[in-house]
């Protein structure tokens, strides 16, 4: 993989075919796998050097979403927002004041108290964001996203994204969607058996298409 | 760290873990009931042998009429025997602590209270019982001194060690304590490899959880601690329950049942119970944590 780096507050899609790496290199930013061989650089810390119980405190700075949203079924919508900060040790009057906050952002306030099945997909993929997003961390990763989504549901979430992005956060993004690349002209990198065949700052999904 | 959210988070454990909980928790208990009576099993047989061992005696029967073995070849023991026999014993202190010389008469009065409810004393005559030198010794490990001195010592019939009838008893008991022990551990064994399974299981139904602990930065032992947790309390309640068996035991089965029926021998005190209990507790808990602790080091990773 030839190397590359990201700026603070950068919107990139990861685009490529399924195969091509993507997946891996978003686990490798969240030290879920080590690299055979390369480094990896995630917020001034070189990842191989970092120390396993280091790991969660780089993680806490990191939000991760993916496409299959990963809710607790048997929590409601705040409970499940809560469960990120609960297990990260935060005090519960933080909690109470921070995650209704963060549910407006996502565009669920007034539906705290529903259950994951009760909500649709697009609803869903809020409240993963919404967990992701909590503890306002650096980076936030998407795993293909709106892979689960129709088209209409998926405007709403990259709005969301987007929004996201313009609070400060970096968002990588990994997907197949093509219109959703080509509208938002952002920075696109493609892949192909783990290299890195491109690199475009306000790029489209693909040449071919 | 929050209390109550590590709590509720060992509370909905174990109620989804309901039956694996139940059977850890019976077989610590059946485990941990087997030791902590192969345990007092242990303490009983030294209170035992604390308090015989005080009142053994080495008895050298003197040679009477019907006596046959070579060493009275030359009849009834002649009183300068006796007193020979007497001197070289005075001899042996600070071995010997005491010599109390029982004659045909005490010997036939002191039979006759042992057995007065038989009707064998009616067929003992007072002739048949020999008159003997009771001996006590400071250190009843010894007995071969007295032994070799004095058997087979013309007017000396016979040289007696009530220890060594003793120590027969006390191997069997002994034997029992070992096998209790053993029991006990090969169900200490299946008590851990019980937990190892429980906390596989457990760690199993709550991937979801854990995979989204560990993904928004949850430190290991946060995620390590509910199941920790949820292994010591089972194992600890298990304990509990055998400490309380242990306890009944004690208080009807050796004090109501036993104690009243053999009055002759003592039987172990709580203070044996208060040193066993935290034991047993500590070996319950310790096990299932270590046991829990390698378990989830295996299948939780960061």
């Amino acid at each position: 993989m030839s190397p590359w780096r990201s700026r603070r507050g950068e919107f990139i899609f990861l685009v490529g075919p399924s195969g091509s790496g993507k997946s891996t290199f978003l686990r490798l930013v969240l030290r879920e796998e080590r690299p055979t061989k390369g480094q990896v650089w995630v917020l001034g810390k070189e990842l191989n050097r970092l120390s396993n119980w280091k790991i969660p405190a780089m993680r806490r700075q990191i939000g991760t979403v993916f496409q299959d949203f990963r809710l607790l079924p048997n929590k409601t919508v705040f409970e499940n927002v809560a469960f990120a900060l609960e297990v990260i040790g935060k005090p519960s009057s933080q909690i109470k004041k921070v995650v209704p906050e963060v549910l407006e952002v996502v565009g669920l306030d007034g539906k705290e108290h529903r259950r994951p099945d009760e909500l649709s997909g697009g609803e869903q993929q809020r409240v993963a964001i919404a967990r992701a997003f909590v503890n306002r961390p650096m980076i936030l990763i998407a795993d293909e996203p709106t892979g689960n989504l129709d088209p209409g549901t998926s405007v709403g979430i990259m709005k969301l994204l987007d929004r996201i992005n313009k609070l400060g956060t970096t968002v990588v993004m990994s997907t197949h969607d093509s219109q959703i690349v080509d509208q938002m002209r952002r920075r696109v990198i493609e892949l192909e058996s783990g290299h890195v065949v491109r690199d475009q700052s306000r790029g489209v999904y693909g040449y071919a298409r | 760290m929050r209390a109550t959210f590590v709590a509720s988070e060992v509370g909905s454990g174990l109620r989804r873990n309901l039956t694996m909980t139940i059977a850890v928790i019976i077989t610590v208990a059946v485990s941990l009931g087997l030791f902590g009576a192969s345990l007092l099993v242990r303490a009983q047989v030294s209170t035992m042998k604390d308090f015989w061992y005080d009142k053994v005696e080495v008895s050298l029967f003197l040679c009477s009429k019907g006596s046959d073995t070579p060493s009275c070849a030359g009849g009834t023991v002649t009183p300068a025997q006796r007193d020979q026999i007497k001197a070289d014993l005075e001899s042996l202190r600070p071995l010997v602590e005491e010599i109390y010389y029982e004659s045909k008469e005490e010997a036939y009065k002191r039979f006759k209270e042992q057995f007065k409810n038989s009707p064998i004393v009616d067929n003992v005559s007072e002739n048949a019982l020999p008159e003997s030198f009771r001996v006590k010794l400071s250190d009843p490990t010894k007995y071969d001194v007295v032994a070799s001195a004095f058997a087979g010592r013309p007017g000396i019939e016979q040289v007696n060690d009530q220890r060594q009838i003793l120590d027969k008893f006390f191997r069997l008991l002994g034997g029992l304590q070992l096998i209790a022990l053993l029991i006990a551990l090969a169900m200490l064994v299946v008590t851990v490899l019980l937990i190892v399974n429980t906390m596989r299981v457990a760690a199993f139904s709550r991937r979801r959880e854990t995979s989204i602990m560990r993904l928004v930065g949850a430190s290991n032992f946060y995620i390590q601690l509910p199941f920790l947790l949820e292994a010591g309390l089972a194992a600890g309640i298990g304990a509990i329950l055998a400490i309380g068996t242990l306890i009944v035991t004690k208080s009807i089965l050796i004090d109501q049942v036993l104690a009243p029926s053999f009055q002759f021998t003592a039987f172990v005190g709580w203070d044996a119970v208060v040193a066993i209990a935290p034991l047993m507790l500590l070996t319950g808990v310790g096990l299932a944590g270590l046991a829990a602790f390698f378990t989830l080091r295996k299948y939780l990773r960061v």
